[in-house]
């Protein structure tokens, strides 16, 4: 039931206490460069050198491997066995595999994308291990994202589970009626319907009374909001946003320059 | 001139042919505490709807006659002038949890945040509402992993902080235990005497014969009955026409017909019906050990 749609680990490290933006900033450097750099091997640095690490001095170096082994890696590895079979560039073939060809660029290439794919998921995972969502909501508001917008996602996160675990009320409700849930696929299918309709009929239902419950406390009033978090936003983490942007656009025209 | 001030009210939701409210008249005084009984159906919902401007700047709908609140018409302001004098709380707490906070104490920080409270304000109103309503210790919980009666009371405290001038409750201790029940209706008890109006629909007559100034009934949406709760909650129109009453009204009723029930007014509370029957009934020896 506690269950929440969140990666946030509660820890007190240098990353936590990064303003959400800069972190934002980070993440999207670190894609940046893994796709435009001047050098092959950039992006298995970036992983090597910059991800990981980052992982231990935020303090969430165990999650983040759990995360990386169970689902960033095989989803990598994946693409990487795709692209490598089916890349048709190259000629240096290095082996066949009935009619498809494995080059040596090909290979390459595949390598290069998986790695790709390696740093812009782990980037993601790292920032939302060590971002807690409404503390980046309430951020995001104060620079101007509307505030319906944040609030979207925000219960969102909380109000999915919860619909979760109605859901599965309903189910126990309609077997101890003698609904027959087990069987072949079709008799699932048919099953799920004497669950949909009170889930979705009662969920719009709700939508009515939560509009009016956060209308009631003035949701959509048109006085200037305040947050009762302050979040900060130092001095180093300005003078970091602006050094990530630069590294930016430095990769990017060596990467123009040097092709 | 009344705080609350609804006269001639009649309204029809959007695609519903017969009318909610019909021809209502209805003065409240600044300070009082309403409480509304009657039937499902009856209107009780709507007229709390009325009362904090979502009838009919939410639902839209048909109103005739005019509605006045705080010196506010509801015919020539907006729902955000309203909020900011009445606050509503209603049956469900499920629904009330805004979804958007993570803490108690943030859950009920969102309605200050949202009309622009300053932050150290907001700090402090918050702690003396969760003190106020005796949820202080649940202010780092997820508003989530609460119990039915312990969401009620948040929904309460997060519209009690935003010190509204009139104060709309919707059975708000449906899902509460008897000691929860008591511990609230005191507070609004004491918000009142502060100067908060209050009007709450509440089917626990026992309670409300012992905190409500007065006593509205309503039925297929007109009042009923009006006046004193202990002249409305026992009379007999109210027990003939379906409406929820006190089983110690009841039963001194049954036993007015025997002649075992000597007193004039008939009980609503249990120490009400103690003392009457203890005229008529030989009390026991030895009450102490026999129990």
């Amino acid at each position: 039931m506690h269950e929440r749609l969140s990666f946030y680990i509660k820890r007190d490290s240098v990353i936590h206490r990064l303003n959400p933006l800069t972190k934002l900033t980070l993440v999207l450097t670190l894609i940046l460069l893994s796709f435009f750099n001047p050098w092959y091997w950039t992006p298995h640095l970036l992983v090597l050198l910059a991800i990981t690490p980052l992982s231990f001095v935020g303090k969430v170096g165990a999650e983040y491997f759990k995360t990386a082994l169970r689902l960033i890696l095989p989803a990598a590895s994946f693409l990487f066995l795709m692209q490598a079979f089916f890349q048709p560039v190259g000629v240096d073939v290095i082996f066949k595999f009935y009619f498809l060809d494995v080059t040596r660029e090909s290979l390459m290439f595949a390598f290069s994308n998986a790695m790709r794919v390696f740093v812009m998921v782990s980037a993601f995972t790292l920032f939302l291990l060590t971002t807690h969502p409404s503390e980046l909501m309430s951020d995001l508001t104060r620079r101007g994202l509307p505030g319906q917008f944040s609030y979207v996602i925000i219960s969102t996160l909380q109000i999915l589970p919860q619909i979760q675990a109605k859901a599965q009320t309903i189910i126990s409700a309609q077997r101890s009626r003698g609904l027959d849930t087990e069987g072949g696929f079709f008799k699932r299918a048919g099953s799920l319907v004497p669950l949909v309709g009170p889930l979705v009929l009662g969920s719009l239902v709700e939508v009515e009374e939560r509009a009016i419950a956060i209308e009631a406390r003035g949701f959509t009033s048109k006085s200037q909001k305040t947050s009762l978090h302050e979040i900060p936003d130092t001095g180093f983490d300005q003078a970091l946003r602006w050094s990530l942007v630069i590294l930016v656009i430095i990769s990017i025209t060596l990467k123009l320059w040097l092709s | 001139m009344a705080f609350i001030n609804l006269q001639n009210v009649t309204y029809k939701y959007p695609l519903i042919k017969t009318p909610v409210l019909q021809d209502i008249n209805l003065q409240i005084d600044e300070g009082e505490f309403v409480a509304v009984i009657g039937p499902n159906g009856a209107g009780k919902s709507t007229l709390c709807y009325t009362l904090a401007g979502f009838v009919p700047h939410f639902f839209k709908g048909e109103i005739s006659g005019s509605v006045e609140v705080a010196g506010m018409e509801s015919s020539k302001s907006t729902l955000d002038e309203w909020i900011l004098n009445v606050g509503l709380a209603f049956q469900n707490p499920f629904n009330q949890i805004s979804g958007a906070k993570y803490t108690v104490f943030e859950e009920i920080a969102f309605g200050l945040e949202n009309i622009g409270t300053p932050r150290e304000e907001i700090k402090s109103r918050v702690q003396e509402a969760l003190k106020l309503t005796g949820i202080l210790d649940l202010a780092d919980r997820s508003p989530y992993s609460l119990s039915g009666g312990q969401q009620q009371r948040v929904a309460l405290t997060s519209i009690l902080v935003m010190q509204p001038r009139l104060l709309v409750l919707d059975e708000p201790t449906s899902q509460m235990d008897p000691i929860g029940t008591r511990e609230v209706f005191g507070v609004i008890r004491k918000m009142a005497e502060g100067g908060m109006t209050v009007v709450m629909v509440e089917h626990k007559v026992e309670w409300i014969a012992q905190f409500a100034d007065r006593v509205i009934a309503l039925k297929d949406g007109s009042i009923f009955l009006e006046g004193k709760p202990h002249e409305v909650l026992t009379s007999d129109a109210l027990a003939e026409n379906g409406f929820g009453i006190s089983r110690y009204t009841s039963t001194a009723r049954q036993a007015k017909k025997q002649g075992l029930w000597k007193k004039d007014r008939l009980p609503v509370t249990l120490d009400e019906a103690v003392e009457g029957f203890a005229l008529t009934l030989p009390s026991p020896e030895g009450r102490g050990q026999s129990r």
